[in-house]
This record gives C-alpha cells, sequence and structure tokens, in this order.
C-alpha cells in the first residue's frame, strides 16, 4: 500500500480515504520544517498561554487565574470531552486523526511537528480514540470529537481501540514515545470542524463512485428497456451547455455504440431514462464544486488562535458551515440519484412499462413473486434517503453562553450524507440485479404478449461495455428462475457497488 | 413474572416492553384456540378447492390460491400451493442495512403472535406455538432494520422471521435466515437447533399471515413510546429541578391557571411541577420577580402537549396491537359463504403517523430541556448560578455538555421530516399508496434516544446547580420531590473529569429517580403505562 505524505497543502478526499482505510502516512519533511519554524515564531512571541485567554474569553478572568498550567491543560480537554451514543467507526476515526495532522501539518499553529508525528504514530500502529458519536455542532470545530482524540494522545485518559480489543489509553499508547502538549497544542488539537471535513472527504469518494457506476448501471437499464437513442446525443446536451451532462451523454453513447437494443429509431422514454444525462449531469456538476470546497477545507488553516507572520491571531476559522452547507449539498444530490434510479427499478419491474418484459422479470409469475420486493426496498430506501436530505446547516443554537451563538450544525449534515450514500448503494444495486434479469431475457429474444405469454423472436446482443457489467452481476447473482432469499442477492450487489467493480470499465478508477 | 397469554386482544404496552426486554414467558391463551381453529379450517377448504364460485370452478381467494400484489390477477393450480406460500417467503425477504435491535425484534415476533391468535388468519395455532417457542428459548431473528415500506405491512422484515421459522432442511445455511441465540448471531438452521425448536413447513396461506402487517414498524413505534413516557416522567423531575435552582416562580403551575385553558397534559404536567417543587425555600423568593422566561414558565404547555400527544400515540397503538393485519382476514361470523375479505387492514399509515406524531412531541420536549439547560450554564441568565457551573477546580465545567445538547435536538431537527408524508408506489402500482411506517417508527426510536441524552444530561446540570446552591446555604429546603432526587444525584459530582464520563454512570441511578420521587410524592399524574 502507498504511503499518504501529509503536507498541510496538497491532500485529496482520496488521501483521507486511504489513510481511513489503512494506509501509512508519514509528515512531509517540507511541512516539517514549515511547522518547526512556524513553532518558533509562537515560541518568540512569549508561548502565549491560549488557554488562559480561551478560559477568560468564555468564564472570565477570575476563572481563567485558578489553575496552574498542566492542570488547566487537563481540565480543558478532559471538559470538552462531552460525546455521546455509540463509537463512531475505525475508519470513521482515522480519518478525522488523519485530517486533524494534515491540518496541524498546514504550519499554521504554532504547534511541533511531534505534535503530527503522534497522531501518525498512532494511525501506523493502529491505535484509533474511542470517539462518541453524537454531540458535535461543528463550531468551534468539533471540539468534543477531537477532544477524545485528544485524551489519550495526551494519554489524560479515555479509551482506544487496539486490534478490535478496547484498551485504556495508557495500555493502547504503551508502543510510543510520550508527548506533552504545549497550551497552543491542546488548543489546535480540538479547534476545527474536521470530523465533518474528514466525513465529508470519505462522502466525496464514495459519490464519486456510486455516481460513475450509476452510469455503467444506467447503460444496462437502457438496454434492458430498449431506450430510445435521442437522450444521449452529445450534441443536444452540448446545445444545453451543462457540463456535468455532456459528459454523461458522452461516457453513455461509448458505452451504447455497439448495442442492438439502444437505437434512435424508437419512442421517447420516461423521464427516469431520457432525462438521466441530465440529471446525472447534475449531480456531476454538484459533486465536483463539493469535492472542491472539501479539498480547500482539508488543506485550510481551521484553527484559532492562527500564528501568521509573526503574529497571533484570534479568527473564526474553525466554524464548520462550508462543509455544513456542502453536505447537505451532496445530500440534496445523491438523492435525486437515487430516486431516479428507484423510478427505473420500477419500470423494469412493472409489466405495462418495460417493454413487454414479465411482471417482475421472471418467467413464472404467479406461484413466482420475482423482483416485487426489490422495488419495494428500493422505494423505501429512496424514500429514507428523502428525509436524511432535509438540511442540518439550516439550524443554529446558540451555544458557549452566548459567545458560540451560531453554529453549523456541519458533522450531522456529514453523517446523514453517508447514511444516503450507504441507502445509495443498495438502490443502484437493485437496480442492477433487475437489469441483469431483464437483459436475460432480450439476450434470450423473449417477450410477453398481452396474456403474459412467453414469445421467443430474435436474440438481441448487448454492447460490449454492458456486457461487461452484465457479466460482473451473474458473477455473484445467478439468473433468476424460481424464487430464493431476495436479501443475500441485494446484498451481492450493493457489494459490487461498494467495492467499485462496477465503475465504468474506463474510469479513472 | 408470570406468562403472558396472547389472545390477539389483550395485549398492552407494559407486557410488550417485558416480553421484549426482560425475557417474560409468553404463551397462547387456550382461549383464542377454538377460534384459530375455526379460520383455519375455512382456509384448507378452500385451499382443498372445494369452495365453488358460479361457474363451478374453485374459487379465487387472494394468496390462497392467487398470486400476490399485483400478480392476485393469477389463479395458482392446486399442486404448486406449498411453493407459493414457501416462495412468498424467500422472494419477500428482501430487508437491508443494519439489524434492528434485538428488543424490537422480539417486539415484532410478539405483535405477529398476538394478531394472528386473533384468528382471523386462517393459520393453524402450531405456528402461533412456534413464535413463542423462539421467544421463551430467546431466539431472536436478525431482522435487517431497512427496506420496508410499512404497505402491506413489513413484509421484508417479517420475510426474514419466515427463513428463520419455516426453512426446509435442503436449504443451504444462508438461506434459513439469521438468529442470535445467547449472544451469539447465527445462522437460522443453528440457532433452531441449539434452541432445540423444529421448522414449520407453512400451511395454506401462512406465509401471507406471517408477513402481511405493520409489526416492525409498530414494535419501533411501541418500544419508543415506552421509553417516551418514562422520559416525560424523568423530565418533569428535570424541569422541575431547574426551576428550582433557577429560583423560578410556580405560580405559572397553579391549578387555577389551568382551568382557564384546560388542556389534560398541561394540567397534569403542571400539577406534577407543583408537587414535586411543594416546600422549596428556593422558588417564589426572588424578591420581584414575577415572571419566568418561557422554557420555564411555559413548561407545562410544551410537556403538557407532548403528554396529550402520547395519549392519543398511546391509544393508536393499543388498537394496533391487538388488531388482524392480515389480508384477507376471515371473518367466521359472516353470514356469508365466503369468508374471507381482501381489505387493507396490513396498511402502517396508523403507526406512520402515530410515530411521526411521537417523534415531533418528544423533539419538542428536548429542545425546551436544552434551553433551560442552556440558562443554567450562562451566566447572565441563571440566577447567579456559576458560569457554566464550572465552580470547582479549573475547565470549563458543563458547557461542554450544553453543546452537546444542542447537537443532540439539532439531530432530531434534520430527522424531522415526517416519513409518513411520503409515497412511492409499488407493485406495478397495485400498491399505489405506501405508509412509511417503518422509517417514520425507527426515526421516532432514534429521536426517544437522542432525547433521552438531553434529559440525562439537564438532570445532571440542574443537580449540580442545586448542589451549588445547597453549599451556599446548607439549611435551605428543596421540593417534596426534588429533594428525594438529588439524594440520589448529587454524588455524580464529586469528582467531574470528562463529562461524558459522568454520564455513563447516570442511567443506572434514573429508574431508582422514578422510584424514590414517586414514592414519595404519590399523587404525581399518571402517564400511560406508568402509575
Amino acid at each position: 500500500m502507498t504511503r499518504i505524505l501529509l503536507d498541510g497543502r496538497g491532500i485529496s478526499p482520496e488521501d483521507i480515504w486511504a489513510v481511513a482505510h489503512g494506509a501509512q502516512t508519514a509528515l512531509c519533511p517540507e511541512a516539517e520544517q514549515r511547522m518547526q519554524r512556524n513553532h518558533q515564531e509562537w515560541m518568540d512571541l512569549g508561548a502565549p498561554d491560549v488557554l488562559a485567554g480561551k478560559e477568560a474569553w468564555l468564564l472570565g478572568s477570575t476563572h481563567a487565574q485558578r489553575a496552574p498550567n498542566p492542570e488547566r491543560l487537563r481540565a480543558f480537554v478532559e471538559s470538552h470531552c462531552a460525546g455521546v451514543g455509540k463509537s463512531l467507526p475505525t475508519v470513521w476515526v482515522r480519518a478525522l486523526m488523519a485530517a486533524r495532522a494534515n491540518v496541524l501539518a498546514g504550519a499554521h499553529s504554532g504547534c511541533r511537528p511531534d505534535s503530527v508525528h503522534m497522531l501518525i504514530e498512532m494511525l501506523n500502529h493502529r491505535i484509533h480514540p474511542v470517539v462518541p458519536r453524537l454531540g458535535s455542532v461543528g463550531a468551534a470545530g468539533d471540539l468534543a470529537p477531537l477532544a477524545h482524540v485528544a485524551r489519550v494522545v495526551f494519554r489524560l485518559g479515555g479509551e482506544a481501540e487496539v486490534n478490535g480489543e478496547i484498551l485504556s489509553a495508557i495500555e493502547a499508547m504503551e508502543p510510543l514515545s510520550e508527548f506533552s502538549p504545549t497550551s497552543k497544542e491542546a488548543l489546535s488539537f480540538i479547534n476545527g470542524a474536521t470530523l465533518s471535513s474528514a466525513l465529508a472527504a470519505i462522502a466525496c469518494v464514495r459519490a464519486e463512485k456510486l455516481l460513475a457506476s450509476s452510469e455503467t448501471i444506467l447503460a444496462m437499464t437502457m438496454e434492458a428497456v430498449l431506450a430510445q437513442s435521442g437522450c444521449i446525443d452529445e450534441s443536444a446536451l452540448q446545445a444545453r451547455g451543462q457540463a456535468g451532462g455532456i459528459g454523461v451523454a458522452r461516457r453513455l453513447s461509448a458505452m451504447l455504440k455497439d448495442s442492438e437494443m439502444v437505437r434512435p429509431d424508437r419512442q421517447a422514454d420516461a423521464f427516469s431514462i431520457r432525462c438521466a444525462p441530465s440529471v446525472l449531469g447534475a449531480a456531476h456538476d454538484s459533486l465536483s464544486h463539493v469535492k472542491q470546497v472539501v479539498t480547500q477545507e482539508l488543506n485550510g488553516a481551521c484553527d484559532n488562535p492562527l500564528i501568521l507572520n509573526g503574529k497571533l491571531i484570534e479568527t473564526g476559522n474553525f466554524h464548520g458551515a462550508p462543509i455544513g452547507l456542502v453536505m447537505d449539498q451532496l445530500k440534496t444530490t445523491m438523492t435525486q440519484v437515487a430516486t431516479l434510479s428507484e423510478r427505473r427499478t420500477f419500470r423494469m419491474t412493472h409489466g405495462d412499462l418495460s417493454g413487454r418484459l414479465p411482471s417482475f422479470l421472471v418467467d413464472d409469475t404467479g406461484t413466482n413473486s420475482g423482483f416485487m420486493l426489490a422495488q419495494y426496498t428500493a422505494a423505501s430506501l429512496a424514500s429514507e434517503c428523502k428525509g436524511l436530505a432535509m438540511p442540518a446547516s439550516v439550524d443554529s443554537i446558540p451555544t458557549g453562553q452566548h459567545h458560540e451563538d451560531h453554529v453549523s450544525m456541519a458533522p450531522i449534515a456529514a453523517r446523514s450524507c453517508l447514511r444516503i450514500l450507504d441507502a445509495l448503494a443498495e438502490i443502484l444495486g437493485i437496480e442492477a440485479l433487475c437489469a441483469a434479469q431483464a437483459l436475460d431475457f432480450r439476450i434470450e429474444g423473449a417477450h410477453f404478449d398481452a396474456d403474459g405469454k412467453k414469445q421467443i423472436g430474435p436474440s438481441l446482443r448487448p454492447s460490449k461495455s454492458v456486457q461487461v457489467s452484465h457479466e460482473t452481476v451473474r458473477k455473484v447473482s445467478a439468473q433468476w428462475t424460481i424464487d430464493r432469499v431476495l436479501h443475500l442477492e441485494i446484498q451481492a450487489c450493493a457489494k459490487l457497488l461498494r467495492n467499485g467493480d462496477l465503475l465504468p470499465q474506463t474510469s479513472p478508477w | 413474572m408470570t406468562a403472558l397469554d396472547i389472545d390477539g386482544s389483550n395485549l398492552t404496552l407494559k407486557a410488550l416492553a417485558e416480553v421484549a426486554r426482560s425475557g417474560r414467558e409468553v404463551r397462547l391463551a387456550p382461549a383464542a384456540l377454538a377460534g384459530m381453529k375455526r379460520s383455519e379450517a375455512w382456509v384448507q377448504k378452500a385451499a382443498a378447492g372445494e369452495l365453488l364460485n358460479e361457474s363451478g370452478n374453485p374459487r379465487a381467494i387472494y394468496g390462497i390460491n392467487t398470486g400476490f400484489g399485483s400478480l392476485a390477477r393469477l389463479t395458482i393450480p392446486q399442486e404448486s400451493l406449498t411453493d407459493l406460500q414457501r416462495n412468498l417467503i424467500r422472494s419477500h425477504a428482501a430487508g437491508v442495512g443494519e439489524p434492528a435491535p434485538r428488543d424490537v425484534s422480539r417486539a415484532m415476533v410478539l405483535l405477529r403472535a398476538n394478531a394472528l391468535a386473533k384468528g382471523a388468519s386462517g393459520c393453524r395455532p402450531a405456528l402461533v406455538e412456534r413464535l413463542t417457542a423462539i421467544l421463551n428459548a430467546g431466539c431472536d431473528p436478525v431482522v435487517p432494520s431497512q427496506g420496508s415500506c410499512g404497505s402491506s405491512g413489513d413484509l421484508a422484515p417479517l420475510a426474514h422471521l419466515g427463513l428463520l421459522l419455516c426453512h426446509l432442511d435442503e436449504d443451504p445455511d444462508r438461506e434459513t435466515g439469521e438468529a442470535w441465540f445467547g449472544d451469539e448471531k447465527l445462522f437460522g438452521r443453528e440457532a433452531l437447533r441449539r434452541a432445540g425448536i423444529q421448522t414449520l413447513p407453512l400451511g395454506p396461506k401462512e406465509g401471507l399471515a406471517l408477513t402481511n402487517g405493520a409489526q416492525l414498524s409498530t414494535a419501533y413505534a411501541a418500544l419508543a413510546l415506552y421509553d417516551a413516557q418514562k422520559l416525560i416522567r424523568l423530565g418533569e423531575i428535570a424541569a422541575a429541578m431547574s426551576i428550582e435552582a433557577l429560583r423560578g416562580v410556580t405560580r405559572a403551575f397553579h391549578p387555577a391557571v389551568h382551568a382557564l385553558r384546560p388542556y389534560k397534559g398541561a394540567q397534569s404536567c403542571a400539577a406534577n411541577l407543583l408537587q414535586l417543587l411543594e416546600g422549596s425555600e428556593l422558588t417564589d423568593t426572588v424578591p420581584g420577580k414575577v415572571q419566568d422566561a418561557y422554557s420555564l414558565r411555559c413548561t407545562p404547555q410544551i410537556v403538557g402537549s407532548a403528554r396529550d400527544a402520547l395519549s392519543h400515540v398511546h391509544e393508536q397503538l393499543l388498537v394496533e396491537l391487538n388488531a388482524a393485519t392480515d389480508n384477507p382476514v376471515i371473518c367466521m361470523d359472516v353470514d356469508d359463504d365466503i369468508k374471507a375479505y381482501s381489505a387493507g387492514l396490513f396498511h402502517g399509515e396508523p403507526v406512520g403517523m402515530a410515530s411521526d406524531y411521537l417523534r415531533i412531541a418528544i423533539s419538542e420536549v428536548a429542545n425546551l430541556s436544552e434551553r433551560r439547560l442552556y440558562r443554567l450554564l450562562t451566566a447572565n441568565l441563571s440566577a447567579n448560578l456559576p458560569a457554566s457551573l464550572a465552580h470547582s477546580g479549573p475547565g470549563l465545567g458543563l458547557m461542554g455538555l450544553q453543546t452537546t445538547a444542542a447537537a443532540l435536538v439539532s439531530e432530531n431537527k434534520s430527522l424531522g421530516w415526517s416519513s409518513s408524508l411520503d409515497s412511492i408506489p409499488t407493485c406495478e402500482d397495485q400498491e399505489d399508496h405506501v405508509a412509511m411506517s417503518t422509517t417514520a417508527a425507527r426515526r421516532a426510536a432514534e429521536v426517544v434516544s437522542n432525547a433521552s441524552y438531553v434529559i440525562q444530561i439537564e438532570l445532571l446540570a440542574a443537580s449540580r446547580a442545586l448542589k451549588w446552591r445547597l453549599g451556599e446555604d446548607a439549611s435551605l429546603q428543596l421540593g417534596k420531590g426534588t429533594r428525594v432526587a438529588m439524594e440520589i444525584l448529587a454524588d455524580l459530582h464529586d469528582d467531574l473529569a470528562a463529562p461524558s464520563d459522568a454520564l455513563k454512570s447516570l442511567p443506572d441511578l434514573l429508574d431508582g429517580v422514578l422510584a424514590a420521587v414517586e414514592e414519595c410524592c404519590p399523587d404525581l399524574q399518571a402517564l400511560g403505562s406508568f402509575k
């Protein structure tokens, strides 16, 4: 596996995804030097006690004078450990640690390189702090989740998962050398909406894969329902000028160029087919904006105060609004992809809408229900996506004694987005399952008359590209003749989606 | 606990919770047998082709000798009737996502058993006895939580139960469903073997009888309601403690006031607050203070509305708990040869709407609690409590927990779309309006869980605030109920480091708090299954 170099400048969502899924990581040497110099700037400012400053701001100056330094640092971190609920999955915790390490590597926080080395060592040794899932408003960043990480890094308490076992922080951290944070480092570990951006990075990678795969599946469905090819005519999409749509049309045309089923001399199709390039194109355009913002945020100075040009600047760069907005946007975007796919599944399973395929795509309907329930499941999931797509970032609740009087709710948006993407993999898997089954009838030359009687005509051959996708599905799910346990087949196809096995053959993946 | 007899008419929320969570034993009530056998005999006759239509051919009865859903147009030959039921279970087991929690799965099994015990489904008593057997053995089906539209019931989730009960010897392990037994998750076959329970090949209509009804929705909704009823009672104690710590004015709760706008819930809530605060020297003693902020003063209006909502939800769910939800239903007492009535009793709408109402009610209880919490922790709003209750030791006190509460109530809002508003046509447009009750109920459960953290956080903060007040003046008398709660909660604050740690020990104290408070305030107004 490649090693991801954190430099605070050029990290992509894919890099975060890779570390999250187990890649080793290291601090880029140039970034290390920049950090060293930036730390020196903080020292030259007299190593200001930012924690005392923060406490004075939040609770008044008499409070801030109460405790000596090490005790204050411990209390500061611990009192931010306020998360509740089930623990975050390991993959998310790794993404969070890598993303925060990269923010610190950006050399705007006055932290020593050792602070980043600590997080990197933990990632490479697979020491993962236990972080509760709920309880962050994403401004002054994801304080609670990050504090649960910092508590373990600084060996103040808490727990960590190592090889599937939950250990105390002290036990878990045993293999690593001690790290004693400065007050600035303690604050910089927790100040920024980095859980939000880390989850957003994972969401971008997953959304991109699913969106690309949805085109492969669309090609299968277009053949299955004997679609008209006008809707993927690149010149038509050019005439509208929608960049994403042009790309979809071009790729679909390429995938279907040798198809015997998708032809110009047919009736125009329903919107779930005909408008797919426009809808998926809009999704591409949206996702590309989302990804740009997320990438910027992963490499941004999402901390406070910043040490810049020899000065300490109090600012609001920790606020999660940029991520909250784009995660809400991505939720809407991917929900459209989901609802579009569900309607195509509906068409394929509907005897009157599928182009003379049997009801529920099975020969002996009646005794068999075929893919009836596959469409129910897709409909239920699509509906669930709609609910989850309700924006989180429209809300704000004052916190922190009126000081933190507008917050982003970005982590809620990001988590809902990942839930939508979970459902989308299942929805697209169901479409692939139905399309593969429908294609079997076309290849056989079968169609069904008004009485549901099977008639055999000439066999139709799918395009080479669709043939490959069809075989991919058939490797995990055989043609349906007698009713089987459906969820096993849905599971298998959703897995194809998650693994990227249905990405376009020409895709950069 | 004595065994619970089920007959399709007498199941309560409390009994459901006892079976789902405390392993209470379940039996098919002997009194239910006669009704079940009557309808079963009729179904057997119909399946044997002995009921004839006008042309003298065996009459088509939905689901007995026809296809399902839009395939009802197809008549199924006699020799395929066994396959019909088996195929139904296999092709309908189409759930996805994380398994439903185990208590929800158990509640679903019990609800299905009770619905069948009603005797309107035409299934054998043996099928119900298998369901009670797996409940009593703790052999609980693993049921995927997603993918059901709740109409025609929770087909997919219930079909997963069907895989477990009705698989054949020749089926590969992975096609026998899954179940928990002890702490292990096993293939259905192995789980049944360990539990010593036989499978039951399905008779006519039995696949349909097992799957047709919104029992997963109802299981989620009923347990969420049960927890919500407890939460409101705890929420009133938390509110009373906050009102006391904030030195509130209790005149807003006077019965004369609430007689003028006599909502039952508001009257109950106001009366409870007065009892809990009876004798307190902290309330009504700030000179010149005439009224409080809404999060205190309007507690009866908001929590009371939630009480009323919960009463309605309870009423609806009690119907559903004891309903036949099958299609067709067999109405033996109708004077008509055709006893099977195709209807829509499976439709999850009543449960979906009730779940959405429950979700809104509990979201509001939590919203109000969060605002009281904010006052407790914010210096210029708290009647001179120390800022963030950070009075002892360094650190930010409970400031972080208010952020957590804000995040939780905001999360509830983003889960706030009413799932029952949505419908997507299914089954070739035959099932062209569906309930989405399963999603609605699952969301309600999620919101109740989030809200319970919020109330716990308020209890933690209010007790810390009261402890500080007592520290200032040890001779202060607290209210009749709040004093008892404080005796249990005061120790939480001795060693406050990470607030998340303090919260971990709190859930274990809650039942004790409720019991102690309700013992010393015997006139507290009842809510749902409690007292």
